[in-house]
């Protein structure tokens, strides 16, 4: 008994020995130097392209701009709210100087917001809208227009089917209270509705969910549920990809005219290899870069433009090669975000 | 010697926690507010491992405590729900009214649990994953699959990391997980019930034989569970700013089954700390917070977190050798 609580004793009294002269620079990466302003870019979740593209741009304007460390810190799971909300509380408790965030949800974090401008943290919001007003709760919004990329989706989609008589198009939404992604949607049946009025939409009002997987299990279920299907639209990444394989495993992957939104290398292939027609882009580098500038600015007490738009485009097969597409679809993350 | 280290073990984790902080990043120390975003992100996690706690000791488990959470929130959601926008604040019976629905919904998923167990012999295992399905279903069934934007009444000042009433100096929600720690560890440790829970817990048959009541201490025992995640169930919904979504907490059954393990409680049943669970809960949520000072990436908080499970049961054990 008393060799075994020696035994921790000494664990524990060399675990402090070996922590202690290692202590004031091993931990905080180099960068951070206390002179820095300290941002946190919160994203909606880790794992998708997307995001790792989002952090690719601020990790730019943090080399270009200077003065300020990012850090980059999201909710583990894409769609969990109460780890978003208690992630904005936690950094506000550890005063950082300024706070970048993708809402999850347009209403339950606004509180945090709040929370954040009234600790004197001020908080950027990009890629989806939050039920607050921008100036007093919040520095800027910036976003991609996200109705007119669904539009020029629903644009290309009559065009592609233009040879059909009462073509049937399928939509797979992508999640509930999503505000980006629900403007895609309205903005892609408005279009179609406009662009090719015999259209018929297939909208079961079935939602993709959080990650590939269970976007892959939806399509699944829904291209089972539906024949004769014309075109396929999907309003993200993981939908678009869990789709793309709903389809392959089908064999209808390169029959029906399937247009995606935003890219990864999977889809840049697959588009490639003709199974996808379309590809609306956004341009996520620019608005984690725009979004990090809004903050660093205002923090340097700069004017900041309250609404800042980041630009959205459609690709297709034989527009993938021009130069600026090719950035916008698969940019070389690796190099910028230092992981190569 | 060890049954002394064994208690007080958790409590020395979380000292040891806070002493690793302190002294890697001298430069970012724990600040009050720090402090009360802990205790405040701790309570709804707190709340439902202490219901964990007790079928634990009770030689049960129960995987539906996230997906009754999501239903008490969407059951509160749809009280105060009102389509006209020029409707004011609700009265306070209103919400009140609410609160008891809330805390009644997930009193009868606890219930439903329990009867699952005694009258079907389902194995606790297989009866809560089957009703973490079902609550989660009609969660989404009720709500339509989407967030319920609501009202949310004065529930709003309970969850606010500064509390409005200065002299409370932590959340209003702090103190009413603390209470209800107070009162399962009396329940536990000081009551014919308890010394029952932790009967059958330890030797079901040997405590039927001694005459212990085992299908009505069971029931007791989910119903109590699913009560208190009724109760985080309204603290959700005050979180998320009023409104219950279908979708929350996901995998809350494992944080709580966490909180209790790491606390002390076997798997095995028969044995389980209030206290420990109650320090194993501030421990995961004082990681959350130390991380995210320091900036490390989560990948590396989720790597630190199984590891202190793995290490917390491993001392345990080692103590059998």
């Amino acid at each position: 008994m008393h060799r075994t609580l020696r035994l921790f004793a000494l664990v524990l009294a060399s675990l402090f020995a070996c922590e202690k002269p290692a202590s004031p620079t091993a931990v905080n990466p180099p960068r951070a130097s206390p002179t820095n302003k300290r941002i946190a870019v919160v994203p909606k979740g880790t794992t998708h392209e997307y995001w790792k593209s989002i952090h690719a741009g601020a990790l730019k304007a943090e080399k270009d701009l200077g003065g300020i460390a990012i850090t980059f810190r999201g909710p583990e799971k894409e769609d969990d709210r109460e780890q978003q909300i208690g992630l904005v509380q936690n950094l506000i408790a550890s005063r950082y100087d300024a706070i970048v965030l993708a809402p999850l949800d347009h209403r339950a974090l606004v509180g945090p917001v709040r929370q954040a401008t009234s600790a004197g943290i001020p908080i950027v919001i990009m890629d989806s809208g939050i039920d607050a007003s921008a100036g007093k709760d919040y520095v800027a919004f910036v976003a991609t227009d996200n109705e007119e990329g669904g539009r020029l989706a629903g644009k290309k989609m009559a065009e592609l089917l233009s040879g059909k008589d009462k073509p049937a198009v399928l939509i797979l939404r992508y999640q509930e209270g999503s505000a980006s992604t629900a403007l895609r949607e309205k903005g892609f049946l408005d279009g179609l509705a406009a662009a090719s009025p015999a259209a018929r939409i297939i909208d079961p009002g079935r939602y993709a969910g959080p990650t590939r997987a269970s976007a892959q299990e939806a399509a699944e279920n829904l291209l089972s549920a539906s024949a004769g299907i014309d075109g396929v639209y999907c309003p993200n990444e993981s939908s678009t990809f869990g789709m793309m394989l709903a389809l392959r495993s089908r064999g209808l992957a390169g029959k029906v005219a399937f247009i995606g939104f935003d890219s990864s290398k999977e889809l840049v292939d697959a588009m490639r290899g003709g199974e996808i027609a379309a590809l609306v882009v956004q341009n996520p580098i620019r608005m984690g870069y725009l979004a990090v500038k809004a903050a660093a600015d205002h923090l340097a007490a700069r004017p900041v433009e309250a609404h800042q738009d980041t630009g959205v485009a459609i690709i297709i097969k034989e527009t993938m090669d021009e130069p600026q597409n090719r950035e916008l679809l698969s940019p070389d993350l690796e190099a910028l975000l230092g992981t190569r | 010697m060890w049954v002394i280290f064994r208690r007080v073990s958790p409590a020395l984790s979380l000292i040891g926690a806070l002493l690793f902080f302190w002294i890697i990043a001298p430069d970012r120390p724990l600040t009050i507010m720090d402090a009360r975003t802990i205790l405040l992100q701790a309570s709804i996690v707190c709340i439902v491992a202490l219901g964990m706690t007790l079928v634990i000791a009770g030689g049960g488990i129960d995987l539906s405590v996230g997906s009754s959470v999501a239903l008490a929130g969407v059951i509160a959601a749809k009280m105060l729900y009102t389509s006209d926008r020029s409707a004011g604040e609700p009265s306070a019976m209103h919400v009140t009214l609410t609160i008891l629905a809330a805390v009644a919904t997930g009193t009868v998923c606890g219930l439903y649990n329990g009867l699952l167990i005694t009258a079907l012999r389902l194995p606790p295992f297989i009866a809560t994953l089957g009703t973490l399905g079902f609550f989660r279903g009609v969660s989404k069934w009720i709500s339509g699959s989407s967030p319920v934007y609501s009202r949310d009444g004065w529930l709003e000042h309970w969850v606010k990391p500064t509390p409005e009433t200065a002299w409370l100096l932590v959340a209003p929600v702090v103190w009413l997980a603390l209470g209800l720690a107070l009162f399962a560890a009396f329940l536990l440790h000081r009551t014919v019930f308890g010394r029952q829970a932790l009967a059958i817990g330890d030797h079901e048959e040997a405590a039927r034989r001694c005459g212990v009541p085992i299908t009505r201490v069971k029931l007791g025992l989910y119903a109590l569970c699913g009560l208190l995640a009724g109760i985080a169930g309204v603290i959700q919904f005050a979180r998320l700013g009023g409104s219950g979504d279908p979708t929350i907490q996901a995998g809350l059954e494992l944080r709580a089954i966490a909180a209790a393990v790491i606390g002390g409680a076997s798997l095995a049943g028969g044995r389980a700390s209030i206290t420990g669970t109650v320090c194993g809960t501030l421990l995961m949520a004082l990681l959350d917070n130390r991380c995210t000072a320091l900036g490390w990436p989560n990948y590396v908080q989720e790597m630190v977190v199984g590891h202190i499970i793995i290490i917390a049961v491993a001392i345990d054990r080692w103590r059998g050798r």
